[in-house]
């Protein structure tokens, strides 16, 4: 191994070289510059392939031949090996990056960058008090060069950030000295080990000495609210150079920060914990309203250096596992950081919405991707790992207050990501194309790749399923490989795929578990049919719907909750990116996905109280919780799958989201990603079953919010004039159904539950791609502008003829089945009054359903269509193919039924259904599908053939056959028929349909927008109004700590 | 003695931040961090002062042998070289800066910076 001194001799030596060589040889320099910073890269390197690979032990460097106390002396260990690499790479890269502006400002910027570098990595090497105080002086001598050097726009701005930045570090540097020799005279040494042995700290001028080391370090941090000039340099300095202030002058600060916290022992970690995490919520709480793109990015950074000081601050719980933890949010942080503020340099515009640049680019969108799901802990990154550990090792200690801010934190950091994502994708783009050169691309894509890596690397250090090796995932990504292929292949191998997946695992299901697989990937591939109707390459669709099933397909193989909350999380980011693909669908995606991530934030919390510090916790386990933890579990477990059903109160998402989908993901996200939220309630259920909190039952909690969101849903299905709409806020309907049958408890409920789970699949699948059809057609979704479409598409009227007979539950169809076996689970139940909130939700089904097919395809036809034809050959054929299904299921329920009901009967001895040939039998009475067929069948031809032979005379309506009483409508459509439809019934019901829930939410937004926008004029910016907040931030700190 | 040292380092500390804060004038704020500066170096030589000992320097007046018992502290007297040679690096810079913001703006005003905020 290379000596780790040769890091900074190659730097110092480097840098002094520079001067040596003449002005003008600009190349030379650079060049010298990059094989310095390349070697120290390398020696890093070296020495984690050492310690990782090798096993190597720690190192101690000595320096002047003597041990410390009496020289300084430097360790090498794994932590500091891969710190020192992390700050070199990141010099490197940003070295690369800059080769433009390093060529033009000559030497002297350039050896800035190697001291800056050596310096960093001297902080981390240093076991000296005295050196970490000079390495951070290096520091801020180096940065406010680079930054005097990078003005970004030449136009001062960065000149008074940087000012800002030594104004500030001057005060922080009095105090790091002051607490340096305070510390030296109290211990008599300089050795950070050496002051570590003694119990000096318990002194009361030790404590002050610590106190003021320790503030200076913290500071260095960015604590909130001591941090106005750091969001000053992010925003103005050159993007390469903010890359090194966020990724590595952190991650050295925060480790310099850890070992200090050696020496302060237990005590001082509760400090570190609370201004950690006042920092992470207060700076992402401001980051909302921000404009500016690298002012965000600045906000996000001081957030996750808060969020990794307040790990730190947990080491006495989180013990072995901190650095783990503390780690997997670092590198995650420094990696997609960097990565965002180099890419950052290649988008002309400083607004959220100018990256919209970028969204004609599929690589650098992939890197985006890479980068924002990197920082909201999202798998297969770090992050994901980390942040599992870290909720289960809180949750296990009780310190639930702090779990919750952190995913209030998080929460509010993934919004305002994943709403800058949605802007690059829907916004308009500007003018200015992106600067694409080789030089400043390679440093993204590096931290791009190095993003993947360490996920690799932290799922085999997790010591759980690495979830990069998840096939399913694994079959997912490689859609990425593939996306320059045309569509079609990429579908018909999407469909060999899941179907094969399917073919294989096929004999592992249980019952229960067989009918979602076969809804998963049989449905799936059915669903996928319809994509044959799409042209070109549809970059980025098979990635985002892959990534969706491959979520889907893990969730039902999963056995602990870890691999089914991963499994959820993949679920969600996929739907997340199909949803973003619709025209309109912006603000709905982002909702979909705040709605999402804070039911799996409710999911993980859970299963970490539930799991009680146990590293492998099977999903089995929730059968033997007990009081008085288990009805909570019971509790944020069913609000976190109820999300994904949509209930009542968190159902806001659901109808733009399925609605502004594009045509063939509406059936996905409806008709399919619905399921999961029904199977996670299912494996909730029957694992942990009836639960009590405070004496209240709370599936009869849920009993009644499943009646409610059936009938809400209905209601609101009514009033809609978008007919996907419609069949969005209908699933919402469909859902309450669902589970309103799970939540009654019984075997017939279950099955009820079921029946509606394939049901609902087959036909929401079959009428969103009727109506998808249909608007693809006519260039509308809304009915009224459509009617008479009766005759030019046949095949879209007998999709959504059988689908509404389904639906509604009117014999011969499926439907009805359904609705049999829900009676007779009501009435082995004694709950009454839900039961007739959910009776009244049936006939309002009718209204909307009756709408669906009068106002699309009876009435008149309007001129503008006359002309239209069928909808497209692959979006009629699955269609078809439900129709049969349909039909099939309708007379033959028992093929997949019987086994459920049979399955079903471990779990609900009582009231199973009796299974004769074609007939079914309960306890109240029997059906006999066949008998039904014939019978409607019989009655329906003889009807039809009456009313054939009375129409004979009939006499046909020309369409102008109307008067409008001699006057023209000022809007005519608002005369015709289809137009709000259901007016009467809406004056009578309308009061119940207000948007009291979305008002709620989106009140509770506007609140948080308001706080953070006004709370955020604490940045005034003004220097010497920094410099107060850095004092009155130590004077509260020194008050909360020492001062009772 | 030494406590005396102290004191009056600890006051010009205090005076330098004073200085600092209520200073819009950049080159005033720069020499109130001088003046906070030489504060911390006082502060930093009376901490190595011990009573009744003579400066750290072996020659014929100090004996190699005895050193330990006569001279003070030298470690201190050695950082505060350090910290001198740090503060100057730093006092530089910031000079540097004010130029160069001079240039820009035309003021020395630390309140007509503020275009960054919030």
């Amino acid at each position: 191994m290379v000596n780790a001194l040769y890091i900074i001799a190659a730097a110092m030596a480097a840098a002094f070289f520079l001067g040596l060589i003449k002005e003008d040889k600009r190349g030379l320099a650079y060049t010298v510059t990059l094989l310095a910073l390349a070697f120290m890269t390398w020696v890093s390197a070296g020495w984690l392939w050492a310690f990782a690979v090798d096993g190597v032990l720690t190192v101690e460097i000595f320096t002047a031949g003597t041990e410390p106390p009496f020289a300084i002396n430097l360790r090498m260990g794994l932590a500091e090996a891969a710190l020192t690499l992390l700050v070199n790479l990141t010099g490197l890269l940003s070295a690369i990056y800059l080769k433009d502006t390093l060529l033009e400002l000559g030497r002297r910027a350039m050896a800035v960058l190697l001291i800056a570098t050596m310096a960093l990595c001297g902080i981390i090497l240093t076991r000296d008090a005295f050196n970490l105080f000079v390495f951070f002086e290096l520091t801020v001598i180096a940065t406010g060069g680079l930054i005097l050097f990078s003005d970004a726009n030449d136009d001062g701005r960065a000149l008074s950030a940087g000012f800002k930045y030594l104004i500030v570090s001057q005060v922080i540097s009095v105090f790091l000295l002051l607490g340096v020799l305070f510390a030296y005279h109290v211990t008599g040494t300089l050795n950070i080990d050496g002051m570590n042995g003694t119990q000096w700290a318990l002194l009361n001028g030790g404590a002050i000495a610590f106190f003021m080391m320790f503030i200076a370090v913290v500071a260095e941090l960015k604590p909130f609210p001591a941090n106005g000039w750091a969001l000053d340099i992010y925003e103005s300095a050159h993007p390469a150079f903010s890359a090194i202030f966020s990724a590595a002058s952190s991650a050295a600060t925060v480790f310099a920060l850890d070992k200090l916290l050696l020496i302060g022992g237990a005590d001082w970690l509760p400090v570190a914990t609370g201004v950690g995490i006042l920092t992470f919520v207060a700076s992402n709480l401001f980051a909302l309203p921000q404009t500016n793109d690298r002012r965000l990015l600045g906000y996000s950074s001081i957030a996750q250096i808060g969020l990794v000081l307040t790990v730190l601050g947990q080491r006495d719980i989180l013990g072995e596992s901190t650095e783990f933890i503390a780690f997997g949010l670092l590198v995650s942080h420094s990696v997609a950081k960097a990565g965002l503020f180099w890419l950052s340099g290649l988008v002309a515009g400083r607004g959220l919405s100018d990256w919209s640049v970028i969204a004609k680019r599929p690589l650098l969108v992939f890197a985006f991707v890479t980068f924002i799901c990197m920082l909201s802990g999202l798998p297969p990154f770090p992050g994901f790992y980390a942040k599992w550990d870290l909720v289960r090792l809180l949750a296990s200690e009780g310190r639930l207050a702090l779990l919750a801010l952190i995913l209030i934190g998080a929460l509010i950091e993934a919004a305002y990501l994943f709403r800058w994502f949605g802007y690059i994708i829907k916004r308009e783009a500007p003018a200015e194309a992106v600067v694409c050169v080789a030089h400043k691309v390679l440093p993204v894509f590096v931290a791009v790749f190095a993003g993947w890596a360490l996920g690799f690397v932290w799922g085999e250090l997790s010591g759980r399923a690495n979830l990069l090796l998840a096939i399913p995932l694994l079959f997912a990504l490689s859609f990425l490989l593939l996306d320059w292929l045309p569509a079609w292949v990429k579908n018909s191998i999407a469909i060999v795929g899941m179907s094969t997946f399917f073919y294989l695992t096929y004999p592992g299901y249980d019952p229960l578990q067989l009918i979602f697989a076969i809804i998963i990937l049989v449905g799936g591939a059915i669903t996928l049919l319809a994509s044959y109707s799409a042209h070109g390459r549809r970059v980025g669709f098979y990635p985002s719907a892959m990534l969706m099933y491959a979520g889907l397909a893990m969730l039902i193989h999963a056995t602990d909750t870890f691999g089914f909350f991963a499994a959820w999380e993949f679920l969600t980011i996929g739907s997340y990116f199909l949803i973003l693909r619709g025209k309109e669908s912006e603000p709905h995606a982002l909702s979909y996905i705040i709605f999402s991530l804070g039911g799996a934030f409710m999911i993980l919390a859970g299963f970490a109280i539930a799991a009680d510090g146990s590293y492998h916790y099977l999903i089995e386990s929730l059968r033997q919780l007990e009081q008085p933890v288990a009805p909570w579990v019971f509790a944020m477990l069913a609000i976190g799958f109820m999300t994904k059903t949509a209930a009542i109160g968190v159902h806001i998402w659901l109808p733009g989201a399925h609605a502004e989908a594009e045509t063939d993901v509406s059936p996905m996200v409806s008709g399919i990603l619905l399921k999961a939220g029904l199977y996670g309630m299912m494996v909730l259920l029957l694992t942990m079953g009836k639960q009590q909190l405070y004496g209240v039952e709370l599936t009869h909690v849920l009993l009644w919010i499943a009646a409610i969101t059936a009938f809400l849903g209905n209601l609101m299905a009514i009033f809609q004039e978008d007919a996907k709409r419609l069949l969005a806020y209908s699933s919402i309907g469909q859902m309450g159904y669902a589970l309103f049958g799970l939540a009654l408890m019984n075997h017939l409920g279950w099955l009820m539950a079921l029946m509606f789970v394939i049901n609902h699949y087959i036909y929401k699948s079959m009428l969103f791609l009727a109506v998808g059809g249909v608007a693809k057609r006519t260039g509308t979704r809304d009915m009224y502008k459509m009617g008479g479409l009766i005759t030019l598409m046949p095949f879209s009227f007998v999709a959504v003829l059988i689908g509404i007979i389904a639906v509604s539950g009117v014999p011969p169809l499926s439907g009805f089945g359904g609705r049999w076996i829900f009676y007779n689970a009501i009435l082995d139940s004694d709950y009454r009054l839900p039961m007739v909130v959910i009776f009244l939700a049936g006939p309002i089904a009718f209204l909307y359903l009756f709408r669906l097919i009068y106002a699309i395809f009876l009435g008149q036809l309007k001129d503008e269509f006359r002309q239209i034809k069928e909808a497209p050959f692959w979006i009629v054929l699955p269609q078809m193919i439900y129709v049969v299904l349909l039909l099939i299921f309708a007379v033959f329920p028992g093929i997949a039924l019987r086994r459920v009901d049979e399955y079903l009967t471990r779990f609900f001895p009582e009231g199973g259904l009796g299974w004769a040939t074609n007939q079914i039998t309960s306890n109240y009475g029997y059906w006999n599908p066949v008998a039904i067929m014939i019978t409607i069948g019989v009655i329906f031809c003889t009807l039809f053939a009456w009313l054939l032979f009375v129409n004979r005379k009939a006499q046909k309506v020309k369409q102008f056959n109307i008067v409008f009483s001699a006057e023209r409508p000022f809007r005519p459509e608002t005369t015709h028929f289809a137009w709000n439809f259901f007016a009467p019934y809406r004056k009578a019901l309308g009061f119940m349909v207000q948007p009291f829930v979305t008002r709620f939410w989106g009140g509770l937004t506007e609140l948080l927008h308001s706080t953070a926008d006004f709370s955020r004029k604490l940045y005034n910016g003004n220097g010497q109004t920094y410099a107060f907040h850095f004092l009155a931030f130590v004077v509260v700190v020194f008050f909360m700590r020492l001062g009772v | 003695m030494a406590y005396l040292v102290m004191a009056t380092g600890f006051i010009l500390i205090l005076i330098g931040f004073y200085g600092a804060l209520t200073n819009r004038n950049l080159l005033r704020m720069i020499v109130a961090f001088t003046i906070a500066n030489t504060g911390v170096h006082l502060v930093i030589v009376a901490i190595g002062y011990m009573h009744g000992r003579t400066a750290p320097i072996i020659d014929s007046a100090v004996a190699a042998s005895d050193a330990v018992l006569r001279i003070i502290d030298p470690v201190p007297q050695a950082l505060v070289l350090t910290a001198i040679v740090i503060g100057v690096g730093v006092t530089a810079l910031m000079l540097a800066y004010a130029y160069k913001l001079y240039e820009s703006k035309r003021t020395l005003d630390i309140g007509k910076f503020t275009e960054l905020k919030w």
